[in-house]
């Protein structure tokens, strides 16, 4: 099919406002999928992503459409993540279009999450167009979103589409604007391949399918392809589109979207950014590929049965294959033993990793509180970047720390404002910026320590704002900080796992929040357990868990050895998601606790 | 091969407000339909029952004393004319103080019991009052007293400790008292507050007021000092016996051997199979009187599980783990299969092992759940 016939486009919209439902139409007009066919977030195929109603993985498929100027058109809408954390994703994606549908609900107008996405599809030079969704709400004013939407991100809006995605009403609509507005992809049929490599997976029968566009040349089966990146050299076995389903099809020219198989059998071969050419005649330089992803939290991930290192690194690694940003390296723990310092792209991404290592590899793991990374600078004059609070520095040898600081920006209501800047100011923030959107709505923007925002600033926020503010932040490099090492000792020996670095004026606060809160968390056992907070060697806080009494089944009723024994593995079962620490049990809970107070 | 035999009477004139044992209370237009599916099922179970010894037999409940004298003595007449109750068989009947009027006592001597376990619970009225029970402490020792006077040559009475209103004081008037009844046995049981009780209703209100832990650990620890000082000696976590005297029929449970549970709720242990009666009393009835099966469900246990069965139910005993019996039952060597478990608990002071078996510590007594759980397979 001639490029002319070809628009390649994205959905972003900020969580919530209905892109998933609005892909789920549009597959559904173009009969792309059948009705039986249908699911619900039919992109979205992670059972995670469906539990949560996000986006995680970009995925692609290709509809046809036939347009009312009479010509055919092969659509490709290429799915992003809409939340803060997966921006490297969406970026992605946007490489990989020449337009994006902005997605903004005619309720409740743009938020922090529009704006940021907007500003990384206008830095990719893509066609934008507005898109206001949800306008049967009763609530609904699309006239205020699209003054929104020109006053606050200089776009027109006059032709904005509206539509309802539950309802079906103006679907049509945006598949016109999409081969009206959205340009066509420019590309050469004769010149050597070039394909962007937008993501990957791995399929166990046919190795990596690797998820490209092909900006020019052609790509079949049998052709000899090389990775510009890492120089691998192999020979396309399949080709095809998504529908979503794969379907191979005979070839993929410029402008397609699709994917290819060659029995790769190591995702590290097939990085995501890089250019595949043909072996034969290959292009002289690759596209710009993206920057590389940083992750911006850490954790520790650690199986409960220390057996399962073994596992736990083979899980990392597969899911790797899947996941680029992922980044791993092993550590030890005196308290956990053998395990893994991971680095996330933010909180909710190490959620989802960390529940798709234990349900898809079936691994009970404990995770320690994330944190940011410092950078300590010694009085030897060097630098030292610190990952792992447990690892800083003894305080003599250090001249200063630097914490990363982001560039946040909260959306809320003219009536919040207040309760936003008083939460940032206890957040160490520092007042930037604000802007009104409109007469009721205000844009405010912080600087701030990452670690705040990690520690429980979005909570806050949410609870301050009865659930109105829209937060987002990126990163803004670094500044000095008076940091702390706030060490957690049980049984009178310090728990590693259970270190954080804090601001020194609110460490005697942070420690005896946190002792009060590890008492409440930790069961009670068989004997009395101390828990200290200290700085260096002075202790600022205690408590006791008390011991348990006793613990003893005391009848069996008419022979119900069955009933008893299920109790026992009830308790069991409690049990297996306890860390052995020393002589102490500790529950996953505790390693949070040092995030989650009050 | 010996064998005992369990009778469920689901009846009780009240329900306690503790129990979450299978049974009704008040049902009395019940009580001779459900004897005679009693009845039907034991001859359904003749084959069984004569070719084995039946060497216990135990009637517990609910209140097999609510059941009246004729129910009681058909059931002496079922048993005789199904059971090869072996002869110097322990039979054991559970009764409840203030259920023992007229010739109750008398129809139980002559269907064959021997041995009668009194549920007294507490000797102080108000405790009495509060868990729901229906006789006073007078009454309760005066049952022993009836009880030993109607010819049975054992007698148990059943303590709790932790009941509401319940002092360590309390309970040590108490431990005396029954050490001075006519009594071989004594079990006290710690109150546990199950689910879809009346006290669980009242726990959840924040209305029941129990002793705090440390004293309800006094009790235990009272039981557990006292009862052996005064020459009963503790045979299993929560029961004490004169030498000699202890309950036959539940070391059956303890030590793994074959039993066979007649009526609704009732469980059986055959072959190393366990199998359970359907529970609710109507429907049981009817199985029964339409000429089906009783048994709702059935499992055998796999090795592994099998296995740490035996063990938590041994440990519960004052003899333990037998290393012998345990290889000669299994063909498995214990502490091949589980020394790591027995080294770690070992060095919690929870177990001592010695060349011929495992105990539990006193320590080990007192946190049992945590030993028993050490043994269950990783699932």
């Amino acid at each position: 099919m001639a490029t002319a016939h070809i628009r390649n486009f994205c959905i972003i919209a900020h969580i919530d406002h209905g892109k998933s439902t609005l892909a789920d139409r549009l597959l559904e007009y173009t009969g792309t999928l059948s009705a039986r066919e249908m699911s619900a977030q039919v992109l979205d195929q992670m059972e995670l992503e469906r539990e949560r109603g996000i986006t995680i993985k970009a995925q692609a498929v290709r509809l046809e459409y036939a347009a009312r100027d009479g010509g055919n058109y092969m659509l490709n809408l290429i799915d992003t993540p809409g939340h803060v954390d997966f921006t490297y994703e969406v970026s992605r994606s946007l490489a990989a279009c020449e337009g994006a549908l902005l997605v903004v609900d005619a309720a409740q107008g743009i938020e922090a999450q529009t704006l940021a996405n907007v500003y990384l599809a206008l830095e990719h030079d893509l066609e934008i167009i507005p898109v206001i969704n949800k306008i049967d709400l009763p609530s609904a004013d699309p006239d205020k979103v699209k003054r929104e939407i020109e006053e606050v991100i200089g776009l027109d809006a006059s032709e904005a589409v509206l539509v309802s995605a539950k309802t079906g009403t103006g679907i049509d609509a945006v598949l016109e604007a999409i081969v009206k507005k959205v340009p066509p992809p420019k590309g050469d049929e004769a010149a050597p391949l070039k394909a962007l490599i937008f993501d990957s997976h791995f399929d166990p029968y046919k190795g990596v399918i690797v998820y490209l566009r092909v900006m020019d040349g052609r790509i079949a089966p049998g052709m000899k392809i090389r990775m510009m990146a890492t120089d691998k050299v192999f020979e396309v076995d399949e080709v095809g589109i998504f529908r979503p389903y794969l379907a191979n099809v005979d070839e993929l020219g410029p402008g397609h979207v699709g994917f290819l198989a060659a029995s790769i059998k190591n995702v590290k071969d097939t990085r995501v950014g890089d250019t595949v050419t043909n072996a034969a005649s290959p292009a002289d330089a690759p596209l710009p590929g993206y920057r590389k992803v940083t992750p911006m939290v850490y954790c520790g991930l650690y199986p409960v049965e220390t057996s399962d290192y073994d596992n736990l690194r083979d899980a990392l690694e597969k899911l790797q294959l899947n996941d680029a940003s992922l980044l791993y390296e092993p550590e030890t723990s005196v308290a956990l033993g053998f395990g893994f310092r991971c680095g996330f792209l933010g909180l909710l991404h190490m959620d989802i990793v960390k529940e798709r290592l234990e349900r898809e590899y079936g691994l009970t793991l404990i995770t320690t509180a994330p944190n940011v990374i410092y950078k300590v600078y010694k009085t030897d004059g060097t630098m030292e970047q610190i990952e792992n609070p447990s690892k800083l520095p003894a305080p003599q040898v250090i001249d200063h720390v630097e914490e990363p600081y982001v560039k946040a920006t909260v959306i809320v209501p003219n009536d919040y404002v207040g309760s936003v800047m008083e939460l940032s100011q206890e957040k160490r923030g520092e007042y930037k910026d604000m802007k009104y959107l409109d007469p009721t709505r205000v844009m405010i923007m912080y600087e701030l320590p990452l670690s705040e925002i990690i520690y429980d600033y979005f909570d806050r926020l949410k609870s301050s704002t009865r659930g109105y503010a829209s937060l987002d932040y990126e990163l803004a490099g670094y500044r000095e900080s008076d940091l702390v090492k706030l060490d957690i000792m049980l049984n009178g020996e310090v728990v590693d796992a259970l270190s954080a670095i804090v601001h020194r004026d609110r460490s005697v606060y942070r420690g005896r929040q946190l002792v009060e809160k590890l008492r409440g968390i930790i069961p009670r056992q068989m004997f009395e357990i101390p828990i200290q907070a200290a700085i260096g060697n002075k202790v600022i806080a205690r408590e006791t868990v008390r011991a348990m009494r006793k613990d003893v089944l005391a009848k069996c009723y008419g022979g119900d050895i069955t009933r008893k024994r299920k109790l026992l593995e009830k308790q069991k079962e409690g049990k297996k998601r306890m860390k052995q620490v020393g002589s102490v049990e500790l529950p996953q809970e505790a390693f949070m606790a040092v995030l989650k107070m009050d | 091969m010996n064998l005992g035999l369990y009778i469920h009477i689901p009846f009780c004139r009240r329900k306690c407000l503790y129990c979450d044992f299978p049974s009704v209370a008040g049902a009395e237009e019940l009580y001779a339909a459900y004897t005679a599916a009693l009845c039907r099922e034991i001859a359904g179970k003749g084959g069984l029952l004569s070719a084995c010894a039946v060497d216990t037999v135990y009637i517990g409940g609910g209140t097999p004393t609510v059941l009246p004298t004729e129910c009681l003595a058909a059931i002496g007449r079922c048993l005789r004319q199904s059971v090869a109750v072996a002869p110097g068989a322990e039979f054991t009947v559970e009764a409840n103080p203030g259920t023992l009027a007229g010739d109750k006592l008398a129809a139980l001597r002559a269907a064959g019991a021997s041995r009668v376990s009194l549920g007294v619970q507490a000797f102080d009225d108000k405790v009495l009052a509060a868990a729901g029970r229906i006789h006073t402490a007078a009454e309760a020792a005066e049952a022993a007293w009836t009880v030993r006077a109607a010819g049975f040559a054992r007698v148990s009475v059943d303590l709790m400790y932790g009941l509401p209103r319940q002092t360590p004081a309390g309970f040590r008037a108490g431990l005396e008292r029954a050490a001075a009844l006519p009594v071989e046995h004594i079990s006290a049981y710690g109150l546990k507050v199950e689910e879809g009780t009346p006290f669980a209703a009242l726990a959840a209100a924040g209305r029941l007021a129990l002793p705090d832990e440390e004293d309800e650990e006094a009790m235990y620890d009272m039981a557990a000092a006292f009862l052996p000082a005064h020459g009963f000696r503790r045979y299993e976590i929560s029961n004490y016996a004169r030498p000699g005297a202890e309950c036959r029929h539940n070391m059956k449970y303890w030590r793994y051997e074959p039993y066979v549970g007649v009526g609704a709720a009732a469980h059986s242990f055959w072959q190393g199979e366990r199998t359970a009666n359907v529970a609710d009393v109507r429907e049981y009835i009817a199985r029964v009187a339409a000429g089906g099966e009783a048994t709702i469900s059935r499992e055998r246990p796999a090795p592994a599980v099998a296995m740490a069965e035996y063990a938590f139910l041994a440990l519960r005993t004052a003899e333990g783990v037998s290393f012998a019996a345990f290889a000669a039952r299994f063909g498995e060597d214990f502490l091949r299969r589980y020394g790591a478990v027995v080294d770690r608990l070992a060095g919690q002071g929870l177990v001592a092992a010695d060349g011929d078996g495992l105990r539990l510590t006193a320590q080990g007594q007192k946190y049992g759940n945590v030993v028993f759980a050490s043994f269950l397979p990783d699932g």
